[in-house]
């Protein structure tokens, strides 16, 4: 059996089918080269045969020999065995590629339901052990709060799945224009109740910075999703976030760096979709969704992270008019 | 609530569990039964807990933030071949569990669990692992198993001057069967020994097993001289020779 592994999701794949694929591929191949040189030959000995025949009626075209005739044809046939092979191939590549495109995507989304279900059955658990503790008639303030955040990760959890059901089907966003200065500290107060104590968050948006134009909800799911990561990813405790924005000509650019371990090489992949950083145990969705939300606002998402570092996220916004 | 299978000296637990709230409600839980708990919320954290102290079980999260629980499990196998191994997952699909189990796993928990029956199921192996542990004097020392050196206080098998960590079900069976040698063994006896019901055992699970314990001690697993089968009843160990 080969295996691919994600983290914790393992997918399986028989060595046997990847061998029955290569062997129709080579069948495929084989058949399509023997085809065009069978067509070649045929079409050779008819040609042959008309310059031969002709040559004995002295019916040369143009006044031309049967060698000169024979030749002319030949680079006729040539040219057209070439076209006709170049074209087998090319559409025998077109469905290659689409048939490993369909194969990668089926690959990721396996991945991504395995990612999901580990997602949810992870606060489930916390939560099941909690009211246990409490139905055997522990009263302690820890397990309510724990209860809280469980509940919180598993609704984020769910937000974040229907939300990218959303996006990808197209869903539309509500622009309008957001006063940063205001609402930023607003939403990250309420983003913060999720997290208790492990997270302190600090925003400094000076009164100059024009307000930007972007979909509330949407802009609010970008911040919990850069906590969230930090929380999860940044292995340190409390994690400190800092929020600051400022303008860059026609944009106004939000800061967001936190003070995490940072990731280590390999995380290339951070704001792809199912893309994971090395020995993350998330399902790689929330910076995807990052990503895309600013895209469909008409910005840009940046990450930037380093070992020692931590992760510090630019997010570019249009200014409203 | 249940108190620990050995009220005076506490039944030491390894708890490998990354996930916070789960580790720590987990541990409180466990030590209001009575076990002596120590966590770990990685495989580097793991491996030096393992090196300094020992366990009589170990709960392993099979998703870690830097490896899995499958690769201390065997360390676990290498270091401390007599702790019992339950993998807590929250991926409990067949092919991890199978991985799990080969790797010497005394039982597979899907997440979520039931705290009681995650408790049922932890004084299960340790009932198993203590009967594999307090070994009766006959059993002591070593025994030629076919081309095998068994040694079963060190669950280990030397074959051609290579020794190799024998896994707890495969040493309660080895010992099942050298116990009865020259008598035919049931498979519903291999299965009590060895399997717990929560496990949901079958016949099959045996003979599966069976073919496992044959590469390692017949010359040739395909003519098997050593573990014979008997139709209709079991198994029967030929030869067992102290050394």
């Amino acid at each position: 059996m080969t295996r691919s592994a994600g983290q914790g999701g393992l997918s399986v794949q028989p060595i046997w089918h990847t061998q029955l694929l290569a062997a129709a591929a080579g069948a495929w191949l084989a058949l399509q080269i023997s085809l065009v040189f069978w067509w070649a030959t045929l079409i050779e000995r008819q040609a042959r045969r008309i310059a031969e025949l002709e040559s004995l009626q002295g019916a040369g075209a143009g006044g031309l020999s049967a060698a000169q005739q024979w030749s002319r044809t030949r680079l006729m046939l040539v040219g057209e065995s070439s076209s006709f092979l170049a074209l087998l191939l090319a559409i025998s590549l077109l469905l290659a590629w689409l048939y490993w495109r369909e194969h990668l995507r089926a690959r990721s989304m396996q991945a991504f339901f395995a990612s999901v279900t580990h997602e949810l059955r992870t606060p489930l658990t916390s939560m099941r052990l909690q009211a246990e503790a409490i139905a055997d008639g522990e009263q302690r303030a820890e397990l309510a709060l724990r209860l809280l955040e469980d509940s919180h990760r598993l609704e984020s959890q769910i937000d974040k799945t229907l939300e990218l059901a959303r996006i990808e089907g197209g869903g539309p966003l509500s622009e309008q224009a957001i006063p940063l200065q205001s609402w930023v500290p607003r939403t990250l107060d309420s983003v913060a109740q999720a997290h208790g104590d492990r997270v302190h968050l600090h925003a400094q948006i000076d009164a100059d910075v024009p307000p930007v134009l972007g979909d509330a909800g949407a802009l609010q799911l970008i911040l919990r999703n850069l906590v969230e990561n930090s929380v999860r990813h940044g292995r340190v405790n409390p994690v400190e976030v800092q929020v600051s924005a400022s303008v860059h000509g026609q944009r106004a650019v939000l800061g967001y760096q936190d003070n995490g371990q940072g990731l280590a090489p390999g995380s290339g992949r951070l704001g792809r979709l199912f893309g994971r950083g090395p020995q993350s145990s998330g399902a790689g969705v929330g910076l995807y969704l990052v990503r895309r939300l600013m895209q469909r606002m008409g910005g840009r998402a940046r990450f930037d992270t380093a070992p020692g570092q931590g992760f510090r996220t630019e997010l570019s916004f249009r200014i409203a008019e | 609530m249940n108190a620990a299978p050995t009220a005076t000296t506490p039944v030491r637990l390894l708890v490998v569990e990354d996930e916070r709230n789960v580790a720590e409600t987990l541990i409180e839980r466990l030590r209001s039964a009575g076990y002596l708990v120590t966590r770990a919320d990685s495989l580097a954290a793991a491996r030096r807990v393992v090196a300094d102290g020992a366990f009589e079980l170990a709960l392993l999260d099979v998703g870690l933030p830097d490896g899995t629980g499958f690769d201390l499990a065997r360390v676990l196998r290498e270091r401390a071949p007599g702790t019992a191994i339950v993998f807590l997952t929250a991926h409990a699909s067949a092919e991890d569990r199978i991985r799990g189990l080969e790797l010497g796993a005394d039982d597979y928990v899907g997440k979520p669990f039931h705290f009681r029956e995650l408790l049922l199921r932890i004084q299960n192996c340790l009932k198993r692992a203590q009967e594999l542990v307090q070994l009766p004097g006959e059993m002591r020392g070593q025994f030629r198993i076919g081309r095998a050196l068994v040694d079963f206080e060190r669950f280990s098998a030397t074959i051609e001057g290579a020794s190799q960590a024998l896994t707890h079900k495969e040493c309660a069976v080895l010992r099942l069967l050298s116990e009865r040698v020259g008598k035919a063994v049931s498979r519903d006896e291999i299965l009590d020994r060895a399997w717990s019901a929560d496990e949901f055992p079958t016949s099959r699970t045996v003979d599966n097993f069976i073919v496992r314990l044959r590469k390692l001690v017949e010359v040739d697993a395909a003519d098997p001289r050593v573990i014979r089968s008997i139709r209709g009843v079991g198994y029967l160990l030929t030869e067992l020779n102290r050394e």
